[in-house]
């Protein structure tokens, strides 16, 4: 598996982790959907320990198509994948499980049922090769598992997953990386934490010689704006299968 | 019937490929034979499930004695002949071990930033089969017991590596500097989902 990530990032995934250092509590299943208006603090918890909003998130996050547990078990492993270290904000502040989530309810609908099945077999793999669940493990237990499931080497160990695990992990990873540094219209890469990440200016439909010569000198300062603030792309409509929703909301 | 007969003559060639060890066109038989053995596991029988991704998957404990004389360095790798296209699958590289070790310990670190034990100063682990700088078990195909080739190197001389060798780098490194060698042999095998 190659690592896709431009080089100002070193490879992080698998090699260090925060348990599960998550978003915002899942409220429900099913519900009005809501987006936190303040990025939240990242917060190191111990594994197994619930997520509760912190005092900077003024709205909690309500999965649509997670459940409370999915998400914040898919939290836990996106923490893994792209961790808060010494560059910046992880996948999780980032709202990369969010994106997910409201992805399932469209463009990603038909892997709805890979992310019931693929959690919950990698719930059973951590338990049966290593004693407990995944956000109860140690650290190194974590990443051990995770990369296990990487390479494949969980399929066939009695946890059920539907073909090779390494197909479930790199969906996973893929959907990750599109939460983190997509376009945050599309429910991720929020506040531009993404983009700020790998020091993307953001979109800009016309490039003077001056902002030429600023992006090539590292000086030109991000925008912080989506594509979709401009008139000149068309917004994906995406509609969901229970109900008409632009996919951004 | 053509299948099944395929593959029982698959099965014939990959167990005896295991059987032979390594290929002597990569590296000359040594005359010394160290003794390496394992307070976790046995030749000829099954290893424990912590040490495969149906456990834990650390990597197991493994001493080595009765070097030859001169020994100034020592390599360990672990090898599946009856994997990899070509054979073997290699499971776990390491070298550059000071001489004076007498093993490696049970659980050696995955994390880049996890320091070996200190007895093992200056030891590297190389690149196994998934181009994984650390130890990952076995995980054959359910119902087919493969072997595992935990082979220690003693060399005559320190070889200088850097980090980042793969077998057939390593290989190609100690050819001529030989002047010892050992094994231990475990099994696994898988049986599907349950």
């Amino acid at each position: 598996m190659t690592d896709e990530r431009p080089r100002t990032i070193s490879r992080r995934a698998l090699l260090r982790g925060a348990g599960a250092a998550g978003a915002a509590a899942a409220a429900s299943a099913v519900g009005v959907s809501a987006q936190p208006s303040t990025t939240p603090a990242s917060t190191t918890v111990p594994a197994g320990a619930v997520i509760q909003p912190t005092e900077t998130v003024t709205t909690p996050v309500v999965y649509e198509q997670l459940s409370a547990d999915e998400a914040e078990l898919l939290g836990a492993i996106a923490d893994h994948l792209i961790p808060e270290d010494e560059h910046g904000p992880g996948a999780v502040a980032a709202g990369a499980v969010v994106y997910i989530d409201r992805a399932l309810g469209g463009a990603l609908s038909a892997s709805r049922d890979a992310y019931r099945g693929g959690l919950a077999a990698f719930e059973r793999y951590c338990r049966s090769s290593r004693g407990a669940p995944f956000r109860e493990l140690s650290q190194v237990d974590q990443i051990s598992a995770l990369i296990d499931v990487e390479t494949g080497a969980a399929t066939g160990a009695g946890s059920g997953f539907a073909g090779s695990s390494g197909a479930f992990f790199g969906m996973v990873r893929g959907h990750v990386l599109q939460g983190t540094f997509g376009d945050p219209y599309y429910g991720g890469n929020r506040n531009f934490i993404g983009w700020d990440l790998i020091k993307y200016p953001g979109v800009r439909t016309a490039v003077s010689p001056a902002l030429q010569t600023a992006l090539e000198s590292g000086e030109l300062e991000p925008n912080h704006r989506s594509a979709y603030d401009s008139d000149n792309f068309e917004k994906a409509i995406v509609r969901s299968v229970t109900r008409e929703m632009r996919h951004g909301d | 019937m053509m299948k099944g007969t395929f593959g029982e003559l698959a099965l014939c060639i990959g167990l005896f490929l295991s059987l032979i060890g390594p290929r002597t066109v990569e590296a000359q038989p040594p005359a010394h034979r160290i003794l390496v053995e394992s307070s976790a596991m046995q030749s000829g029988e099954t290893m424990p499930r912590d040490f495969t991704p149906d456990g834990r998957n650390l990597s197991p404990p493994i001493t080595w004695s009765d070097l030859p004389e001169g020994t100034r360095e020592i390599a360990v790798v672990c090898s599946d002949f009856g994997a990899g296209n070509p054979p073997p699958w290699v499971h776990w590289i390491i070298y550059s071990i000071p001489a004076t070790a007498n093993g490696l310990p049970e659980g050696l670190p995955i994390l880049a930033e996890t320091a070996l034990p200190t007895e093992l100063a200056g030891a590297i682990q190389g690149l196994n089969g998934w181009r994984r700088p650390y130890y990952r078990g076995p995980a054959p195909p359910p119902g087919t017991p493969h072997i595992y080739h935990f082979t220690v190197y003693a060399l005559d001389e320190p070889l200088g590596l850097g980090p980042g060798l793969d077998r057939e780098d390593l290989l190609r490194a100690m050819n001529g500097h030989v002047i010892g060698q050992g094994d231990i042999v475990p099994i696994y095998e898988r049986f599907g989902n349950e």
